[in-house]
């Protein structure tokens, strides 16, 4: 269609508009190729290779579909790790590794996720508190309590739940389908339904949202809830993965800050109203290849939080320096 | 014809101030309507009770006859009336479409239905004539284009009455103009078109009827081919002038102090402008002819990028605020609460806060020309009332607010002091206080230069008055001049001679 | 929009507030370790407690300036865990080095709180964003260079800066070094704050930066400064810590929460323009009792984060309903 075409010829002038997510993608790809054929582990390009670096993708990128949601209805969410390692351990400690407890535990899960995205929510949008203090606090508490209780709470997830973990489907590991099947519907839901187009109205433009006749607290709150419920899979994830969840796993993993970076690198703003899922899944995947690159290199791992800290500010001050007035 | 909508008495007050008193109007289908007004008339607060918006203390609202009550914007909307505001409501990362149907999208079975949202924008959008591509991101379409697809948004529920608040304010003439034929198109569909502008060619060329407020009054409801663009003016300023206004120097003004010479940054054109010791110079000007970018161009807040500067003849840099300061510039922002307290702060520091700048880092706060009793002094001077000069300025009145933070200039004593809107919202007696005080300044020696939108206190205390247009100085008027005068040339339908001119 | 009447409301005096309220808590919890613990009374375990609490108080102190400038310095912990490393692993064991290596600890303070400072001033990030990752990045430098496990010693002469206690002095009897570093720094801070030009810029800059800025307030170095302030007092907390715990990779971990935290009891306002040095130093103190107190009671200490959680929420949401109810 003409239209269409012509559209397309407007959005598009040069290289500043070509889309974020594109560009990132493939500067992971020529990032990891690059330090494949430097060291020469040219078999890390092979399909096990490739499917190792997706791998690499799916706890983070759990969290970050998550927390695009919130960012994208301008808010933010800071409580995500401590709400992965709860997740992590309370699912382990109810199922003790019994397989009949793997349905009740996965239900009890994302109950504990509803709760805290529904508290992160009312602190936000109904209370008016600042979102990173709200959030930063929820995470303090739930980090304490599991902290403290741990020692009574411990245990190990069934042996057939890590099959969510380390179980193929169709040559695909099931982790990565997962991540695929939930990036997917994220996309759907933002990109094919009304709700979705809400959420962009919100954190666009509240006040215009406002005028149009939105209720924008209930949808802030919802953004919330489903930040929540990412971390949560995350969280059940890491438990198969590992096979039991202890109180850091999600502090160690620093996934607060680093879905955060990965959101705001695929081109979601953090004032809101502009960006998505493709966006994201583009800044997970530029992580891992840095990730993987800094291991064929053989970077130490405390050399390697150094050049993520690093990376982190500048993904987020390549969009904010362009802010006027005043940041603190 | 019998009128689509009808207001009877319609009356709104926010705390003491009355915005609207017992305001008829009435607009009738295939017709276009405009309403009049000086800023704060009462127009836009008219246009939101009738949206939904606001809810008015008495009077009532008919729509074709029969009485509605709207309590959410949404329900204003659904039964027909359409508000196309004034400052953009649109999403710039989101497309036309989108943009178009934000709040209404259409589904099919539970899912966005991109394509009826496609063909009916797209539909929208040619009966206004254009055709903006409906997938285009709105930050990629001109401000004419963005105009337009917020028309389209408020069309998109058949609107019965459309309300458009000051459109043309951000348009050049030739999107103008073609946002004129398409009204006149709308009023030929039937649509009962309500018009908010003061542009008066634009006004006289669509109207069918005009109604002027003023202060919160309707005036008068006329036909147009019974006004004159004179008669419009009148009403629009008609206040007789209060005593207030301080005596005016007896001599006459001194050397310059300030000089800008072909000054121009991206909202600003070719300023030539002089103060001079010992005068007050009014600007005035509607609200887009960015007044007020002149006070914070001369302020160095958005510096010019090209001109001459001079303060007392010597060349002189304004890059920021604080070289502003230095160099002997003061400056009372217009919004006191966002730019010019510090709320939290007591009143001692906030008037402390420039001579706290300028100071030595880690020099006593209290030390010399900062000590309690000069404070203390220079506060009684400006006759701010509070109980405790130690107290949170937040708790203080609007007027003795706005005199601590002239007090905290007087303190650094500018050379040239830029006051910006210097009486909005605060009471009749702070006011004469503050006029009282610009004038005193002024006989001390000091350049003032006073940005209002209030024309009545433009004349009644400037001794020279430059009007902005579209920023750009459209021309100068001696003390006295006549407020139709200023208006003309605010308006820019007048070539008003200069100062000079009339001098010779 | 309602018209202000032009009668002032009741004064309100600005630091007090907060001040009373900290010490109160300060007195309440101390009462209670003391009915559990009577020799808390005494003069050389008063003295031993506020040696241990003198860390954090000059955290909460240093914390203060950037809470008071509108932002959040989450780097402080980070900073004493390099200062610890670093210092025990450029000292190696050779007394004559302590002082040089502070004089180099100091220094890297400065470079980290510089950079804080100029990523938030200049490239617009959110301090808490800001911080967070040059945490990240102060933290892996410091475990890279050790290696990830502690190295080196200390000699006495740089433990002793925290652990030396002096006898025999008159009037308080036993009187630790850390309590005169602690009363050193806590003056110096609240001289920088409340006897300086400097401290009312800040203040200013954190109530309202549009208004400091058109009140001719250079608004960039104000703002970079106190996270300077805040990293070399997390050096000086640092050297304390180091002197008496000894080398450790998690010597600074949660720290600097439990100063924001300090500084919220104390009074200050979170997003600026409102605290006293006086009110987070009875800030730390009060919340140093209450894991005392949680640690008498057998309480675990986990339940610090936890703690400190609520007292953010309770304190801020408190300061959203005033403000609410004011406008």
């Amino acid at each position: 269609m003409s239209v269409d075409t012509l559209s397309a010829g407007r959005a598009r002038r040069g290289f500043r508009d070509l889309p974020v997510p594109l560009v990132v993608i493939a500067l992971a790809a020529i990032i990891y190729v690059a330090a494949a054929v430097i060291t020469g582990q040219t078999n890390q390009i092979s399909l096990p290779g490739l499917s190792g670096l997706l791998q690499r993708t799916v706890a983070l990128g759990l969290v970050g579909l998550g927390q695009t949601f919130a960012i994208l209805v301008g808010s933010i969410d800071l409580s995500v790790a401590a709400l992965i390692s709860s997740v992590a351990v309370l699912a382990s400690y109810l199922m003790q590794g019994d397989p009949g407890m793997i349905v009740p535990a996965i239900l009890a899960c994302l109950a504990l996720a509803l709760v805290i995205g529904a508290v992160n929510g009312g602190l936000v949008a109904y209370w008016g508190i600042n979102p990173l203090i709200a959030t930063l606090s929820t995470g303090l508490i739930l980090q304490g309590v599991l902290a403290a209780g741990y020692t009574y709470w411990s245990g190990r997830v069934a042996p057939e739940f890590q099959a969510l973990a380390y179980q193929s489907l169709f040559g695909v590991p099931l982790p990565v389908l997962l991540l695929a099947v939930l990036a997917l519907l994220a996309w759907f839901v933002l990109a094919k339904t009304r709700f979705g187009a809400h959420l962009y109205a919100v954190g666009g433009n509240p006040d215009g949202a406002k005028l149009a006749g939105l209720r924008v607290e209930r949808f802030v709150l919802a953004a919330h809830v489903i930040a929540s419920l990412g971390a949560c899979v995350a969280g059940l994830y890491l438990a198969a993965r590992l096979q039991s969840g202890t109180p850091w796993i999600g502090r160690d993993g620093i996934y607060d800050l680093e879905s955060i970076a990965i959101v705001v690198i695929g081109g979601t703003v953090l004032s809101g109203g502009k960006g998505g899922v493709l966006g994201t899944l583009a800044g997970v995947l530029l992580f891992a290849s840095l990730d993987a690159s800094f291991n064929m290199f053989g970077v130490d791992a405390f050399l390697k939080q150094v050049l993520r800290g690093a990376i982190v500010i500048a993904a987020v001050a390549v969009y904010a320096v362009r802010n006027k007035g005043h940041v603190a | 014809m019998t009128a689509v909508l009808e207001m009877r008495g319609i009356g709104k007050a926010f705390g003491a101030v009355k915005a609207l008193d017992a305001v008829d109007f009435d607009c009738r289908a295939g017709e276009i309507h405009v309403i009049c007004g000086e800023n704060g008339a009462g127009k836009s607060t008219l246009m939101k009770v009738l949206g939904g918006s606001y809810r008015p203390d008495t009077g009532e609202v008919l729509l074709e006859g029969a009485p509605v009550r709207f309590h959410h914007p949404r329900e204003a909307r659904a039964a027909g009336i359409s508000i196309v505001h004034q400052e953009l409501s649109l999403l710039p990362f989101r497309t036309v479409a989108e943009n178009i149907f934000t709040g209404m999208e259409p589904t099919r079975w539970g899912l966005l239905d991109r394509q009826r949202m496609d063909e009916r924008a797209r539909a929208l959008l040619r009966r206004l004539g254009s055709a903006i591509p409906t997938r285009a991101l709105v930050a990629d379409l001109s401000i004419a284009e963005q105009q337009l697809v917020e028309i389209a948004k408020a069309m998109l529920v058949d609107a019965k009455v459309l309300v458009m608040d000051e459109p043309t304010a951000a348009l050049d003439d030739r999107d103008a103009r073609s946002l004129l034929d398409l009204v006149v198109r709308m009023k030929a569909e039937g649509v009962a078109v309500i018009y908010i502008s003061h542009r008066m060619p634009e006004v006289m060329a669509i109207a069918d009827r005009i109604t002027v407020l003023k202060d919160g009054r309707q005036i008068w409801t006329r036909d147009r081919v019974d006004v004159t663009v004179n008669a419009i003016v009148t009403a629009m300023v008609g206040r007789e002038l209060q005593d207030f206004y301080p005596a005016r120097a007896a001599t006459g003004p001194g050397s310059p102090v300030l000089e800008i010479r072909g000054g121009r940054n991206a909202l600003l054109r070719d300023i030539d402008f002089v103060a001079r010791a010992g005068e007050i110079v009014g600007i005035a000007g509607l609200e887009d002819s960015r007044k007020s970018a002149l006070a914070q161009a001369l302020f160095g807040d958005t510096p010019f990028s090209a001109g001459e500067v001079r303060i007392a003849g010597r060349p002189a840099s304004i890059r920021s605020p604080r070289e502003a300061a230095a160099a002997g510039i003061g400056y009372l922002p217009g919004d006191r609460k966002r730019e010019g307290i510090a709320p939290r702060q007591s009143v001692r520091d906030n008037v402390l806060l420039t001579l706290q700048a300028m100071a030595p880092a880690f020099a006593s706060p209290n030390g010399g020309a900062r000590s309690r009793p000069k404070v203390d002094q220079s506060l009684r001077d400006m006759d701010v009332r509070a109980g405790d000069f130690g107290q949170e300025i937040a708790t203080l009145s609007g007027g003795n607010q706005q005199k601590a933070i002239i007090a905290r200039w007087l303190m650094q004593n500018p050379r040239v002091f830029v006051f910006v809107e210097p009486t909005r919202g605060i009471d009749v007696a702070a006011k004469a206080a503050i006029y009282q005080t610009m004038r005193a300044l002024a006989d001390a020696g000091r350049a003032i230069v006073m940005v209002s939108s209030d024309l009545p206190e433009i004349i009644g205390v400037s001794d020279r008055i430059v009007v902005m247009h579209q920023g750009r100085i459209a021309g100068e008027l001696p003390a006295g001049a006549e407020e139709g005068a200023v208006m003309r040339l605010a308006l820019g339908v007048a070539d008003a001679p200069s100062v000079r001119e009339m001098a010779s | 929009m309602t018209a202000i009447p032009d009668t002032a409301r009741p004064a309100r005096r600005i630091p007090l507030r907060g001040l009373n309220f900290a010490i109160a808590i300060f007195v309440v919890l101390y009462a209670g370790i003391a009915v559990l613990q009577p020799n808390y009374l005494e003069a050389a375990l008063f003295m031993n407690f506020l040696r241990r609490a003198a860390p954090l108080a000059i955290l909460a102190c240093g914390q203060l300036y950037v809470i008071l400038s509108g932002g959040f310095d989450l780097s402080m912990g980070a900073v004493v865990t390099l200062v610890v490393l670093a210092a025990s692993m450029l000292i190696g064991g050779d007394p004559e080095m302590s002082w040089p290596v502070i004089g180099a600890l100091y220094a890297m303070g400065l470079a980290v709180g510089l950079a804080n400072g100029a990523i938030v001033a200049f490239l617009k990030v959110p301090s808490i964003i800001a911080t967070l990752g040059t945490m990240l990045l102060v933290n892996g430098l410091a475990l890279a260079w050790s290696g990830g496990a502690p190295r080196g010693d200390l000699p006495d002469n740089f433990r002793n800066l925290g652990r030396l206690v002096l006898r025999d002095v008159p009037l308080v009897g036993t009187l630790p070094v850390a309590v005169i570093i602690l009363a050193v720094a806590t003056l110096l801070m609240g001289w920088g704050l409340h006897r300086t030009a400097y401290g009312r810029r800040l203040l200013a800059v954190g109530d309202n930066p549009r208004a400091a800025e058109l009140a001719g307030v250079p608004v960039k170095p104000t703002r970079i400064s106190a996270f300077v302030v805040s990293a070399l007092a997390a050096v000086t907390a640092g050297i304390l810590i180091g002197g008496f715990s000894g080398v450790s990779v998690n010597a600074g971990r949660g720290l600097e929460l439990q100063a924001i935290a300090a500084c919220v009891i104390g009074g200050a306002q979170l997003l600026g323009g409102r605290g006293s040095v006086v009110g987070a130093l009875f800030g730390a103190l009060s919340l140093f009792a209450l894991f005392t107190l949680l640690n008498l009671l057998g309480l675990p200490q986990a339940l610090r984060d936890s703690l400190q959680g609520v007292i953010l929420i309770a304190a801020v949401g408190a300061s959203v309903l005033r403000h609410r109810r004011s406008t």
